[in-house]
């Protein structure tokens, strides 16, 4: 160590001079100063030990590791791709860089650092990163598909609870996620809930009047895309993250994803069927939004959100606040604070700690590690018989030129 | 997070310095390099955030390398890169460069290498690894308008004062200030300026109590008259002969004028010292149906937000380092701060809101404004939760 701080202050020589041959020699002086410089504020991601991949996020893989001074501590990190980026780091990145530094939430997912390889002639003088978060034992998606582990109601409303608490934080706080999914809700051992993933979040602005926003409408996995941007909605909010909330919510029940469209056309026909066609009555300014005319929108279907998930939830609270949140007009849909105070929360039996029952389960669970869940519980009218659906994730861009700002 | 403020020793004794770069040749650089940010930024139509961001960057990596293992306009140019994409108004890495092709000598731009591109993308990584990845930083700019709103007066002398606190904020930008103090103190120290300059008194202010002695004490507490005068020294100092450029391109030192070696370890540490002033993060004041002051439009549109350093014809900004030899200066306001007429300050006066300029980038809103609390506790509803709810801890922000 000490040796590194020697030869940082070792002479140069010569001194460079402004003409081509000895800029190579520069080139290489400083290929040689940034190998051996100790950035103060960006340790060396060797002080994690990898154990096992756990995941791979919307711009890069994720790895389990262990702190190698510490034989107990346990962090996710999260490598930066930018194998393929024209514009350095990537926009995407640093988006989720700033929001998590901003946004400290025992429900939302804690960085802890940036951590980066040592650049070396082997990687041509250029760090990797990885963003390290707190360890998290468990995603949603993993225990839904494992049937092992069961939840009780009040277990249920515990974790429905801290997820409305999180998006209750990050909205207030002006972020949208755009990505919620059942992967993407970290569960600690201890039962802490934890909004993940924020590599699609971003900062939104109340749009003032006469000057609406632009955002990009391909963000969200399919399969709990809200219908707005499904017709194209670009002038979006928070309602786009309490439709997730409400797919999410569901799913606590039917144990998987409770639309599953192989395609855009087909999200929005499940949508239909589940909570009605999409009309300017029970939607006024539907019929405004870019895609209104150039998607196919079943008409006459009846809303069925309690009836079609009355067979699976049961309680009539619970069936309520569904409804609530899978309202088709995003202005109509509950936002986090007033789902909050919905009955469901307050009634019996009352929201009761995960602790216990994730105790049972020594294995981690993560959707990545996990065999595929079985294709939904809702029956559609339009499945595809024997073909296992994928959700389309979100536009991955691989820069910004493709992003909407 | 890093702490990212200095006292003034440690602002002399930089990684340039100890690398054989004098102080003075150093502050030069950093005054071109933030000058070259300005200018390339305005030229590719950024917003007054991304050019005072990518700015306060460059001022910051110079804290931890030397102007000499660095030169300072491909550094500026990753500055303004990493900044465009942070304030969510990128620009291609190539334009940028493009750009900064077309502002420099054939000189200047040798710097670059081989390939230019390649260039910056290898600086970007060891620029976020040095700045710790602290990439939100906030500017004067805001603090601004918000104090404006509170002042009462003369509404056109008003604006004319604010327009005058902006340039000299954008003009800031080329001193180390964002280095020593937050920028609450900034906003203030050179709105003091400009209202000595513009003859505009602050006679009475929303939201004063029998505390206040000055406006600003509303906002920053325990501010004393020198630290004002000398922030607006550091200011009026860019304006004076002396620190002008000598003329001539100056690559980075070679052989001439080598200061004695320092060889002691880089302090990488942030300075026990903290900044004696405790900056007072007020609310704006709830404003009482408005009066004077804060009724008038301050919305940053009709101010002339630009960087005015292009010079208009009958008012050149201070000379344009690189394509003019400077122009005679006037000499140098010093002490005391003249109260008089403005004196014949060559800062370029803000024009009057200015329609002749391209759409002005509006400021964004404060997408990353301090985080408001948690949610509060729920009303008591039905039953008692068995066990209380856990608690809900709020951490600030860094």
């Amino acid at each position: 160590m000490a040796s590194k701080i020697q030869s940082v202050s070792a002479p140069r020589e010569p001194a460079p001079v402004m003409s081509t041959s000895s800029t190579i020699l520069n080139m290489r002086e400083k290929e040689k100063y940034i190998e051996d410089f100790e950035f103060p504020f960006c340790d060396e991601s060797s002080k994690y030990e990898k154990v096992a991949k756990i995941g791979q996020g919307t711009f890069g893989e994720v790895f389990k590791a262990r702190a190698r001074n510490s034989s107990k501590k346990f962090v996710a990190m999260k490598k930066v791709l930018m194998d393929n980026e024209k514009e350095g780091f990537p926009i995407t990145a640093l988006r989720e860089i700033k929001i998590l530094q901003l946004l400290k939430h025992e429900n939302v997912v804690n960085l802890i650092e940036i951590c980066r390889t040592k650049a070396t002639l082997h990687n041509k003088y250029r760090s990797t990163f990885y963003l390290v978060f707190d360890f998290c034992e468990h995603d949603l998606a993993g225990l839904l598909s494992n049937v092992n582990v069961k939840f009780s109601l009040g277990e249920i409303k515990r974790v429905m609870q801290q997820l409305l608490n999180g998006l209750y934080y990050i909205h207030s706080n002006k972020i949208l996620h755009r990505d919620m999914k059942a992967a993407n809700v970290l569960i600690t051992k201890n039962g802490v809930l934890k909004l993940a993933d924020f590599g699609l979040a971003r900062a939104f602005s109340v749009a003032k009047s006469g000057q609406a926003n632009k955002y990009t409408n391909r963000v969200v996995t399919l399969w709990y895309r809200p219908p707005e941007l499904l017709l194209g909605d670009r002038n979006y909010g928070p309602p786009v993250d309490m439709w997730g909330a409400g797919c999410i919510m569901a799913e606590m029940w039917t144990r998987s994803p409770i639309m599953q469209g192989p395609t855009e056309q087909q999200q929005l026909i499940l949508i239909s069927q589940l909570c009605g066609s999409c009309t300017p009555d029970v939607w006024p300014g539907v019929e405004s939004l870019d895609l209104y005319n150039k998607m196919e929108l079943p008409k006459g279907q009846k809303r069925k959100v309690k009836e079609r998930l009355k067979p699976y939830v049961k309680d009539p609270y619970g069936c309520d606040l569904l409804d609530k949140l899978l309202q088709l007009d995003p202005a109509k849909r509950y936002d986090a604070d007033t789902a909050l105070n919905h009955d469901f929360f307050w009634t019996d039996p009352m929201p009761c700690d995960l602790a216990s029952m994730l105790a049972q389960h020594t294995q981690s669970m993560f959707e990545y590690l996990a065999p595929p869940r079985r294709p939904g519980h809702l029956r559609h009218h339009h499945h595809v018989p024997g073909v296992q659906p994928k959700p389309a994730q979100p536009t991955q861009d691989s820069g910004y030129q493709d992003r909407v700002f | 997070m890093p702490y990212w403020y200095y006292d003034k020793k440690d602002l002399q004794n930089t990684p340039s310095f100890r690398d054989g770069i004098p102080n003075e040749t150093e502050n030069r650089y950093r005054k071109e390099g933030a000058r070259f940010i300005i200018d390339t930024g305005s030229k590719m139509d950024l917003g007054y955030n991304t050019v005072a961001t990518g700015v306060v960057y460059f001022h910051r990596f110079y804290m931890f390398h030397s102007f000499r293992t660095f030169p300072r306009y491909i550094t500026a140019c990753c500055c303004l890169f990493l900044a465009g994409k942070v304030e969510e108004t990128p620009k291609k890495c190539k334009d940028i460069i493009k750009v900064a092709k077309s502002l420099l000598t054939e000189m200047k731009f040798s710097t670059f290498g081989e390939d230019p591109k390649e260039e910056v993308m290898t600086l970007e990584r060891i620029l976020l690894q040095t700045i710790k990845f602290d990439l939100q930083v906030e500017h004067p700019y805001g603090c601004l308008l918000k104090y404006a709103k509170c002042l009462k007066g003369d509404k056109a002398k008003l604006q004319k004062m604010v327009q005058m606190a902006w340039t000299f904020v954008n003009d800031s930008l080329c001193t180390t200030l964002c280095l020593q103090w937050e920028p609450e103190v900034i906003a203030v120290a050179l709105m003091f300026l400009a209202g000595k300059l513009s003859k505009f008194e602050v006679m009475d202010w929303n939201g004063r109590t029998p505390k206040h002695t000055a406006w600003w004490d509303m906002f920053v507490e325990d501010i004393t008259m020198e630290l004002l005068e000398d922030i607006c020294h550091q200011v009026l100092d860019l304006y004076s002969p002396q620190t002008q450029p000598s003329g001539g391109d100056s690559p980075p030192e070679t052989t001439a004028s080598r200061a004695p070696k320092n060889d002691k370890k880089p302090s990488v540490t942030p300075p026990t010292s903290v900044s004696p002033v405790a900056v007072t993060k007020v609310a704006a004041p709830a404003i009482t149906p408005v009066k004077n002051g804060s009724d008038l439009k301050l919305e940053p549109p009709k101010i002339d937000m630009r960087f005015t350093y292009p010079g208009y014809p009958t008012m050149p900004a201070y000379p344009p380092v690189y394509t003019a030899p400077p122009p005679s200066i006037p000499p140098p306001n010093r002490l005391p701060i003249p109260q008089g007429p403005p004196p014949p300050l060559r800062y370029a006066e803000p024009p009057p809101a200015p329609s002749r300029f391209p759409p002005v980038n509006v400021p964004p809103p404060n997408y990353f404004g301090p985080p408001l609390p948690t949610r509060g506790p729920l009303p008591p509803r039905g039953p008692i939760p068995p066990g209380p709810l856990p608690p809900r801890p709020y951490y600030p922000p860094p």
